[in-house]
């Protein structure tokens, strides 16, 4: 596999399961740059409705690629107050921009202290490098 | 030390139980309940199967279907509709996705996983192979079609192995892109798919076929299988779930909006005439599916049928399918006389653009919920 250069600005958390979060009042939630190339084209992205209170690690949508259907996992607990309809219409924006246009869900945070159990941008390329690594060990097996 | 995992074999069942086994197969695997499983499973009586994201009045036709005794469900596993009858054979992998053996990579575990198939089938005589990204073919002809879903840290991945197969019945209870075609065309959409019947000459009994297909897996996945049933655990949730993939809220509930349209178009060139026939969701601007048909020659004839699969769910807009068309030339060794790359774009552009400028724009109209 070619290894690219994957966009992880500092100024975002992240999680084991590929999704940046962006603390303010509230959270957003995305995907990662690695996270949505690691899914590949995305065909279907469904979320649940806003107004759903969700605990971390809870499924909060699902999503289709290559006849695969994974699940959006909430990385932080909390009500989810928005979701991003135009990517739900349009999954391709979360490959184009997953960082921008390609947003999941707005969530109004339950717990702060959680921000203490995601990574920052140094940890999560560590974590991301790792991957790569076992995936390119996996190739050499096969 | 080989793993040993757990052989079930559930059987011929109606649509409702297998969709629900699954569901329930997963979560007892990603509790932890139950080994590793392969699954054989069965339908009866016949039924059209919807992928989990898609709608069923899209996908369906569901006054066929109720007319000739058709089941409708949906899965809980991605891709598209199937028809299921009785001479097919489901097999299904439940696995830990930690489980050594098993790649983290999607791409490379659905070929390991497809691998096993192809070897299952080597035992029964038949020289096939895995085709990117989730098919097994036989002579550039589709035998088994495959998909899969997650639950926490497990995995489902399973396919169908056509053993006899009903082609007519498909083409009339699935809304496939045939629907405006003569029979001439029709025939060529019958080439597409193969099944044991036809590669051997002859049904092997379903023990046979069973028996290979385990032999697969166990050579490919370095595990042992023991035959085992449903567990309490199982055989307790399935009597809770059944009724709800048997209700119609999950087999018609709301999804995402979408969309599918069908458009046939010509496109002439010195090679003679492309006929392109696609499924189009102008909505979620997606090639749903393609048929290519025509009077040139192509060389390997089978390289139409892996254009067609290169474009199964691709970007329908216009850069993309110019990129998808150039990529899949410029990597495959394929001589059309008298066609260039380009004009098969240009076929496939007329028949997104005869949908109206949203089919290339996403600015489709009369979406569904």
């Amino acid at each position: 596999m070619q290894r690219e250069k994957r966009a992880i600005p500092d100024e975002l958390f992240y999680d084991r399961n590929d999704y940046w979060i962006k603390v303010a009042e509230e959270a957003v939630i995305g995907l990662t740059d690695y996270g949505q190339s690691n899914i590949g084209d995305i065909i279907y992205l469904e979320f649940v409705p806003a107004g759903t209170v969700v605990r971390r690690g809870d499924r909060c949508g699902s999503i289709e690629s290559g006849k695969w259907v994974g699940s959006l996992l909430a990385p932080v607990s909390g009500v989810i107050m928005e979701t991003n309809r135009k990517a739900e219409a349009d999954p391709s924006q979360v490959n184009a921009d997953p960082l921008g246009r390609g947003w999941l869900y707005r969530i109004e945070l339950a717990n702060r202290n959680e921000i203490g159990l995601l990574m920052n941008s140094g940890a999560y390329k560590a974590w991301m490098e790792e991957r790569i690594r076992l995936e390119e060990k996996d190739e050499v097996t096969l | 030390m080989r793993q040993v995992w757990r052989l079930l074999d559930t059987g011929e069942l109606p649509a409702a139980n297998n969709m629900a086994l699954e569901r329930v197969i997963l979560t007892a695997r990603s509790r932890n309940l139950i080994p590793n499983t392969l699954h054989f499973l069965q339908f009866s009586p016949h039924c059209a199967l919807v992928g989990y994201h898609q709608a069923v009045d899209l996908e369906v036709e569901e006054q066929y279907c109720r007319e000739h005794g058709i089941e409708i469900n949906r899965r809980i596993s991605g891709g598209g509709s199937i028809y299921m009858d009785e001479g097919q054979l489901g097999w299904e992998i439940f696995a830990l996705k930690d489980t050594p053996g098993i790649p983290k990579r999607l791409e490379d575990m659905y070929r390991l996983m497809c691998e096993s198939v192809v070897t299952g089938l080597a035992k029964l005589g038949i020289d096939a192979r895995y085709r990117p990204l989730n098919d097994i073919e036989v002579g550039g002809r589709k035998i088994s079609g495959t998909g899969g879903t997650e639950m926490g840290n497990s995995l489902l991945y399973h396919g169908t192995l056509l053993t006899d197969f009903d082609v007519d019945t498909m083409i009339a209870c699935l809304k496939l892109p045939l629907k405006k075609l003569e029979d001439k065309q029709i025939r060529s959409f019958r080439e597409r798919v193969t099944c044991l019947r036809e590669v051997l000459g002859h049904v092997p009994p379903m023990q046979e076929i069973k028996k290979a297909m385990e032999d697969g897996f166990t050579e490919v996945l370095g595990v042992e299988l023991e035959p085992g049933g449903l567990t309490e655990y199982e055989e307790t949730f399935m009597a809770e779930e059944l009724p709800k993939f048997q209700s119609e809220e999950w087999i018609r509930g709301p999804r995402a909006s979408q969309e599918s349209n069908l458009s046939v178009v010509d496109h002439k060139t010195p090679g003679g005439l492309i006929r392109v026939s696609l499924r189009i969701d102008p909505l979620r601007q997606r090639i749903k599916s393609a048929f290519i048909t025509g009077d040139f020659f192509a060389y390997p004839e089978r390289s139409i049928l892996d254009l067609e699969a290169a474009l199964k769910n691709s970007s329908s807009r216009p850069t993309d399918v110019l990129a998808t068309v150039r990529n899949f030339f410029a990597r495959n060794d394929v001589k059309i006389p008298g066609v260039e790359t380009d004009d098969f774009y240009h076929a496939l552009h007329l028949a997104i653009s005869a949908h109206g400028p949203g089919a290339a724009t996403g600015r489709g109209t009369d979406a569904i919920r």
